[in-house]
């Protein structure tokens, strides 16, 4: 077992042909169709609310500021930031670390304000920062994207060895290349077409907020829109390296995008149940990046960076594995 | 015979037809016996955006709602045709009745865009674009994806 047999223009053939031939399989247009109705239809729940409100306003001949707009906004947004940050009102304060007291004392004088102060903001310093420093909208729908785009890769990732290993094909093309070559180009193919789909998703919502909604300033939509989209593009990441791994050790297709699911969803949810029983159940979350992705939209911009790369370590991690076994079985 | 192989893709593609044109006979259901009962639905109970959407389609007029239920009914009907015919992999059944699928859904969602209120889905919004995800990814998939696929 050697990384020496990497060759980059193997790697890069291989990466380019299953990204491109994603689609042509079911997984990639199951996981494109899946990921474009989420996404969107997600997007449309929390933004039909504000929009039937503003047509109705506009009906009705009133002439609501844009300042009542973001207030109301901001109260509608309330609790999906809850749901989603696990605060029983907005207005707790979360045990406070020394970057959250940071944040509350506003020492970010660059951080672009989205909207104008609100009197009664929520305590916790979090929810203030993604409620009233950033685009409030833009921050619910990423979290919602957050909790669910992870359990919509299993239906794209799930076959990346697992297929050729049941149908003997892989002995074929193990002929032209190197065994470390297919895993790592697969893997990059799957994450490729995975970025393609996040984009297209992120660059929508975000380009519909701007020219529909219009309440918040084209520059902040913008730096939160590519905050938003890069930290999808990392969170999916160990989460296709642990469907690499799957695929590497089961020899079925379904059975890998079975076992995918269970492993991603299910560690999720015997970690919240095992939790109510155990206090310390809930930790097991963190086998996977559960635990800490929403870290990713944090108000100190080094504490996202952290959880980028906890998550990156995540998915070197899975990837080792996955090479491992891989690199070592009988196919 | 015809032994070529189906790529994976054609298939969901055909597994995605049949479930919308499941919904889709749903829909037609729906609306004829909307149609049926239009003026005598009771809306006490209801919430505002129920009572408004009912009152929209109430004052939508009977060819509006006529039209609806027939752009719906064709839309099924070349879903399911298309359907087969990406499972047969046809040149006709398949690659034509499916590009007469995808510009029908689109040419229905911009009627129901600018003819529609608000309440039901008139008006070009998110929702118009969802409804625009699955005939755009048809067409272009049928003519570039799965063009040499489509052939008799």
């Amino acid at each position: 077992m050697s990384l020496r047999t990497i060759s980059g223009r193997h790697v890069r053939l291989i990466t380019v042909h299953w990204a491109r031939s994603a689609v042509r399989s079911g997984a990639g247009l199951v996981f494109l169709v899946v990921a474009l109705l989420f996404g969107l239809v997600a997007a449309q729940v929390i933004l039909e609310p504000i929009e039937l409100t503003m047509a109705k306003e506009a009906r009705e001949g009133r002439d609501t500021s844009r300042e009542d707009i973001v207030a109301s906004v901001v109260e509608f947004g309330k609790p999906v930031i809850r749901w989603a940050l696990g605060l029983e009102s907005a207005g707790d304060a979360a045990p406070p670390d020394e970057a959250d007291q940071a944040a509350a004392a506003g020492a970010a004088p660059d951080v672009e304000q989205a909207g104008p102060p609100q009197t009664a903001a929520p305590a916790d310093p979090w929810a203030a920062f993604l409620l009233d420093e950033r685009p409030a909208l833009l921050s619910a729908i990423f979290l919602v994207q957050i909790f669910g785009m992870p359990l919509l890769v299993p239906f794209l990732a799930f076959n990346q060895i697992s297929g050729d290993v049941q149908s003997r094909g892989l002995r074929y093309v193990l002929l032209r290349t190197e065994r470390a070559n297919i895993f790592l180009g697969r893997f990059l193919g799957t994450a490729v077409f995975s970025t393609l789909v996040v984009v297209f998703i992120v660059v929508t919502v975000t380009f519909y907020l701007g020219v529909r909604i219009k309440i918040y300033p084209a520059g902040s939509l913008a730096v939160w829109g590519l905050h938003g989209l890069a930290a999808l593009v990392v969170l999916l990441l160990p989460y296709i390296a642990v469907c690499s791994w799957i695929s590497t050790v089961v020899d079925s297709p379904f059975l890998s995008l079975v076992v995918a699911n269970l492993v991603i969803g299910g560690l999720l949810l015997f970690a919240v149940i095992a939790g109510t029983l155990w206090e310390p159940a809930i930790y097991l979350k963190y086998a996977l990046p559960w635990g800490l992705q929403n870290h990713l939209l944090h108000p100190e911009l080094s504490h996202s960076v952290g959880t980028a790369l906890a998550c990156l370590g995540y998915t070197a991690a899975f990837l080792f594995l996955g090479y491992r076994r891989f690199e070592t079985r009988d196919l | 015979m015809n032994d070529r192989k189906r790529p994976g893709g054609l298939t969901a593609l055909a597994v995605i037809n049949f479930v919308l044109a499941g919904l889709g006979v749903i829909s037609v259901l729906g609306l004829v016996a909307f149609f049926a009962l239009v003026g005598e639905i009771p809306t006490e109970g209801m919430d505002e955006t129920q009572r408004a959407q009912i009152e929209a389609m109430e004052n939508l007029g009977t060819p509006m709602l006529v039209a609806l239920v027939v752009l719906t009914g064709v839309t099924t009907i070349l879903l399911l045709a298309s359907g087969v015919g990406y499972l047969k992999m046809r040149r006709f059944l398949g690659r034509t009745l499916g590009n007469v699928y995808g510009l029908t859904a689109i040419a229905s969602s911009v009627v129901t865009g600018t003819m529609f209120p608000r309440e039901l889905g008139g008006g070009f919004g998110l929702g118009a674009l969802i409804g625009l995800i699955y005939p755009l990814l048809t067409l272009i998939l049928i003519n570039t994806t799965f063009k040499e696929d489509l052939v008799d």
